[in-house]
């Protein structure tokens, strides 16, 4: 566990060094000391543009992109554990579409209204998240109890209508056609501090409540009945998990575009390793999360010379090496 | 007095529009053992689901350990009643010691470490279930048996007052439902757990528990001891089929013995049999000939013997004598009274000896054609006297030999449908 934070760490130092411009380790780390712990380091003969890439493009992308990966991991988790449901992602309410139709809405538009340092499409990709949760959450309430069941299935069709009016807002907007598909496959680029200024208290407050469900998610996966024989508040407990994980998810996606397979990915590939209960599962999923991501970005800022989503990169990487491991699990006899 | 654990005044239950309890009534004292048994749809997993919180009561009070169950949070209800499933299988891949922790629940809150008190009754809990030793393992990977014993573990670990049961070894094979029956009975003598359990099967319901509840239709049809329960009369309501009821001699509690949901096939023409019996041998022919519909009287039976028995199951009049008794000439006189408008004497596969050879004095006068048992010759404990005795019957009588109880039942027919053709050909000879 130790082991795996350090690793991270270095990772993240290590992708910070790497990129396009091509800057010298023993710069990377004299600015880092400076601008970040503000340590007496002399920064003479290193050209300002260095400092301003790693200052202000490399230090807050790569941080950013610990906080988008290990907020979709830690919900991912949450998510597959109120579901009992190893297919759960964080998009799984309509979230992605909902946040995508938003962007969409104000990418045509132009909409140009910032509001508390939000611009305007992440403004209205924040909004029609959370309003597509809600949708979703008010449609499949029966009483005051929340069937997971219909959960699932009103989250598929309000995901698929709201792709449908995407496509469609997108047929009438040609001009706008690659800036929607771009924003939807996700990306860290052109973020900075500002996004993480934007994610970190949702991030941070949603975390720490999501780990302090950690022995509830554990008993749900026994079965919603059960957990209700063992004492545990279901309809509480999933209300809860369900609001936080949306509000998280939702700022992180307003923030850098749709990046799939992360949420969905990693708390299964850690749980191969640390076993099913959460409150293992969750601070491991965080910390692979991240770098997982991280990793990704730096393939994708740095593979080719044109910037590539990172959604496609996570896909790309995650799918394959995910189906790998399951393979090799299986043939040992583990369970999940 | 004992403290009364669980008090259900009227209770009503339902899902949606379906109304399943429709006012149960009962009270069930600290330290009894409860089986709740009834047929399917009679409610019996519906009222462990109120008990347990699951699902609300419209109508009705009860209350768990004197507080009112609507009242109670999950958390401290779970302190008070655990529940062990039927079966469940996990798809996540949780140890042993895991899933019996988490009986621990409802003792710990957010940020607090496990305490002293919560290892101890998850280490004991895995004591008494014999669990411990595979408490590293797998809980998927475990057998059934196991896997319900880790799950009674659990329920222990809760430290409850009352164990709900929901047909708990419906999953298992006898070795292990008996296994998991004997740790709740110990459990329940030991802990003085009080013990409330859904069980399918009657027999087990009666040898170990102390008092049972039979649900019909969403209501208490009879509660009390097993003696009172499990009667001919409740349990051939309740399952619909023929059966009968002895006492085990093992466990001096009633025992229901399931004969038979489909009826054979019913004589065209029932006939009057007598069956001269009296040993083991003769319950098989006297069901299924009983089953048919012929009418039947037998004789004559010594008292303690399963003849005897099944006669007085079935409700075939017979004559009887004490057990270890000679035939005397009186019994004798009744038996062959009984003979006397029998169509058909069949002579069951019995032993004959000095004793009982006296069943066969006097068949000379009776009508009714006679069928031997092949068996009776080999079983001779006359010293000759049997084959005498039925040679001097075989010059005046009848007797038709059979070896087996199929044999039989195909002579019979033969000879039926022979007396049919004759009576026919008299009837057509009379009209002619």
């Amino acid at each position: 566990m130790v082991l795996a934070i350090a690793g991270c760490l270095l990772l993240v130092y290590l992708c910070t060094v790497l990129g396009a411009a091509s800057i010298s380790l023993g710069e990377v780390n004299r600015i880092l000391l400076h601008e970040i712990f503000h340590l007496p380091v002399s920064l003479e003969g290193i050209p300002s543009g260095s400092i301003a890439i790693i200052r202000d493009v490399r230090l807050p992308r790569v941080i950013l992109g610990f906080l988008t990966g290990a907020s979709l991991a830690v919900c991912g988790a949450s998510y597959q554990g109120i579901f009992q449901n190893p297919m759960a992602d964080p998009y799984i309410l309509g979230i992605s579409s909902g946040a995508a139709l938003g962007a969409a809405l104000g990418i045509v538009l132009h909409f140009s209204g910032g509001f508390a340092g939000l611009s305007g499409t992440t403004f209205l990709a924040f909004a029609g998240a959370l309003l597509t949760v809600f949708l979703v959450y008010a449609i499949s309430r029966a009483g005051r109890r929340v069937p997971i069941s219909s959960l699932l299935l009103s989250g598929i069709a309000v995901n698929q209508s709201l792709s449908a009016f995407l496509s469609l807002m997108m047929l009438f907007n040609q001009q706008s056609m690659d800036q929607i598909l771009f924003w939807t496959m996700g990306s860290l680029n052109g973020k900075g501090w500002n996004q993480i200024l934007i994610i970190l208290p949702y991030a941070a407050v949603g975390i720490f409540l999501l780990l302090t469900s950690a022995r509830e998610l554990d008993i749900m996966l026994m079965g919603e009945e059960t957990a209700v024989q063992l004492g545990v508040q279901v309809e509480r407990v999933k209300k809860k998990v369900m609001v936080v994980s949306s509000i998280v998810t939702a700022a992180v996606v307003s923030a850098t575009g749709i990046i799939g397979f992360v949420g969905l990915l990693v708390p299964h590939v850690v749980r191969l390793f640390t076993g099913p209960r959460h409150r293992v599962l969750m601070p491991v999923s965080l910390v692979f999360g991240g770098t997982f991501l991280i990793l990704c970005d730096t393939v994708a800022r740095s593979a080719i010379t044109q910037e590539i989503p990172v959604g496609i990169i996570t896909a790309a990487c995650g799918g394959p090496f995910f189906l790998y491991l399951l393979r090799k699990s299986r043939r040992g006899g583990e369970g999940r | 007095m004992r403290e009364t654990m669980l008090e259900l005044q009227d209770v009503c239950a339902g899902y949606g529009e379906k109304k399943v309890l429709q006012g149960v009534s009962a009270s069930i004292g600290q330290g009894e053992f409860v089986a709740l048994i009834g047929s399917n749809g009679a409610g019996k997993s519906t009222l462990l689901k109120c008990v347990s919180g699951l699902l609300p009561l419209t109508g009705g009070r009860m209350e768990v350990c004197g507080r009112d169950n609507r009242g109670l949070k999950n958390r401290e209800r779970a302190r008070l009643v655990a529940v062990v499933p039927q079966s469940y299988s996990v798809d996540y891949a949780f140890t042993v010691e895991d899933i019996v922790a988490m009986g621990r629940y409802a003792y710990q809150s957010f940020g607090k470490k496990e305490s002293r008190e919560d290892a101890q009754a998850i280490r004991k809990a895995m004591e008494v279930t014999n669990t411990l030793e595979f408490r590293k393992r797998l809980y998927n990977q475990l057998s059934g048996g196991e896997r319900q014993r880790v799950v009674l573990a659990r329920a222990l670990a809760q430290s409850p007052r009352i164990l709900l049961l929901d047909e708990p070894t419906s999953a298992l094979d006898i070795h292990h439902q008996t296994e998991v029956m004997e740790l709740i009975t110990r459990l329940n003598q030991e802990e003085g757990l009080t013990v409330l359990a859904v069980l399918h099967d009657v027999n087990m319901a009666s040898r170990y528990c102390g008092r049972m509840i039979l649900l019909r239709d969403g209501q208490v049809a009879a509660d009390g001891e097993p003696a009172a329960i499990v009667t001919k009369k409740n349990m051939e309501a309740l399952y619909q089929m023929k059966l009968l009821i002895r006492e085990n001699p093992l466990f001096h509690k009633p025992e229901m013995v399931p004969i038979r949901v489909l009826r054979g096939e019913r004589a065209e023409r029932p006939l009057r049999i007598h069956v001269i019996c009296g040993g083991d041998g003769a319950g098989r022919i006297l069901e299924e000939l009983d089953d048919r519909g012929h009418q039947l009287t037998a004789g004559v039976v010594n008292q303690g013997s399963t003849d005897c028995e099944i006669c007085r199951y079935l409700g075939i009049p017979h004559v009887e004598i004490p057990p270890f008794t000679p035939v005397t000439p009186e019994a004798q006189k009744e038996n062959l009274a009984m003979m006397a408008d029998a169509d058909v004497i069949l002579t069951a596969d019995m032993p004959f000896g000095v004793n009982n050879l006296a069943n066969l004095d006097g068949l000379e006068q009776v009508k009714g054609i006679l069928f031997f048992h092949k068996n009776a010759l080999s079983g001779d404990y006359t010293g000759g006297k049997l084959v005498q005795r039925l040679q001097e019957l075989g010059e005046k009588k009848k007797i038709v030999y059979f070896g087996d109880h199929d044999e039989f039942l195909e002579r019979l027919r033969e000879w039926a449908v022979g007396r049919k053709e004759k009576s026919d050909a008299d009837r057509n000879a009379a009209g002619g």
